[in-house]
């Protein structure tokens, strides 16, 4: 029986995160769950803690959301997992779904499945600033990565062994779910998607305020751009 | 070689150079004997102000080397200045960086080391 991890990077979530967690316990009992607080100032941490079989793991100060994820792949290396699940705290992904995921990372068809949000009938309509803005990202990523992803943005992904000790050596800062996939694709990983239907965010706000947006455009373009003229990434850290 | 006078360098200006040139070694000295500096930081102010000192007592030198770009001794002085400023401001931004990756791995090591320490006083308690 493969172990899984769900990791759950949480950032003033005190709202939303027991339902998460409720849910995630009902959907797939079997799996572990791991909170990353990233330094929330509300009761993240309490809300997380009043479960006695979730993982929590308090940050000091708020690292932003790449360094909170790697927190967690970090800690998914170490324990030995087999697979690892990225999921929001906010309550936008489908937690149902979260099998069909890691079912299709344990039987091998790739090394990282993304949840995806634009493939037919999904019922997800976001801002029409953000559709573009990540529509060109996406494609730009998918002509370097070259998987057919159609939604490189989405934070709804499993990963295997492999992928969980690429992470836990390399991760990027802010808006790193593009920028992953570069890197995976590079240290010669493979990535595939599978259709879901993302929820309203239940609580809480965006980490992409229209304000980030330029800023998210220029600095993932930037850091895909870098990373296609570097060997391996950066250099790799202690794990 | 042209005269510093000759394009306005007058001897008011050699002494107020001088005077912040020594002003400033003498900063850099004193922050270094107060361990206010990495070694590393020490060495590249010194090397600052020397240049600043150097040009106060042989203005000459960059009067001369105004003649062969053909511009002014103020705007030699300022390009050097520039340069030294802007090679400093990078070589902090690298510095920076490096320190936030640390930092970085310093707070998931403190954040994953706590998540350890409480399963195992769990166990122990249980």
């Amino acid at each position: 029986m493969p172990r899984v991890l769900v990791i759950i990077p949480a950032y003033n979530e005190s709202e939303t995160i027991a339902a998460v967690i409720v849910n995630l316990q009902r959907h797939a009992p079997e799996y572990d769950i791991l909170v990353v607080d990233d330094g929330s100032r509300d009761n993240t941490a309490a809300a997380a803690s009043a479960f006695p079989n979730v993982q929590l793991v308090r940050l000091p100060y708020n690292l932003g959301i790449g360094g909170a994820m790697q927190t967690g792949y970090k800690f998914a290396c170490r324990n030995g997992y087999d697979v690892a699940v990225q999921c929001d705290a906010d309550g936008q992904h489908p937690v149902d779904r979260i099998k069909d995921l890691v079912g299709h990372v344990i039987a091998g068809s790739a090394d990282i499945l993304i949840g995806s949000r634009y493939v037919a009938n999904t019922g997800y309509t976001p801002s029409v600033s953000r559709r573009v803005g990540k529509s060109i990202l996406s494609r730009a990523v998918d002509a370097i990565v070259g998987a057919g992803i159609t939604d490189t943005t989405s934070g709804f992904r499993a990963a295997n062994r492999r992928v969980i000790k690429a992470f836990a050596e390399n991760y990027p800062e802010d808006y790193p779910e593009a920028e992953a996939l570069v890197l995976l694709h590079k240290a010669g990983l493979k990535a595939a998607e599978l259709p879901v239907e993302m929820l309203p965010r239940q609580g809480g706000r965006t980490s992409i305020s229209p304000k980030n947006a330029a800023y998210y455009m220029v600095k993932v373009g930037l850091a895909i751009f870098i990373n296609v003229f570097r060997r391996n990434g950066r250099t790799s850290e202690k794990v | 070689m042209p005269e510093a006078a000759q394009i306005g360098f007058q001897p008011a200006h050699r002494i107020g150079l001088l005077i912040v040139s020594l002003l400033l070694v003498g900063l850099v000295l004193e922050l270094v004997r107060r361990r206010r500096f990495k070694e590393r930081y020490a060495l590249l102010w010194l090397a600052a102000s020397g240049f600043v000192l150097l040009v106060g007592l042989v203005p000459s030198l960059v009067v001369w080397f105004a003649g062969i770009l053909h511009v002014q001794f103020l705007t030699v002085f300022f390009a050097l200045s520039f340069i030294f400023l802007l090679g400093l401001v990078l070589s902090f931004s690298v510095v920076i960086s490096q320190l936030s990756d640390q930092n970085r791995e310093l707070a998931q090591e403190v954040g994953l080391l706590e998540n350890r320490i409480s399963r195992l006083e769990k166990n122990d308690g249980g």
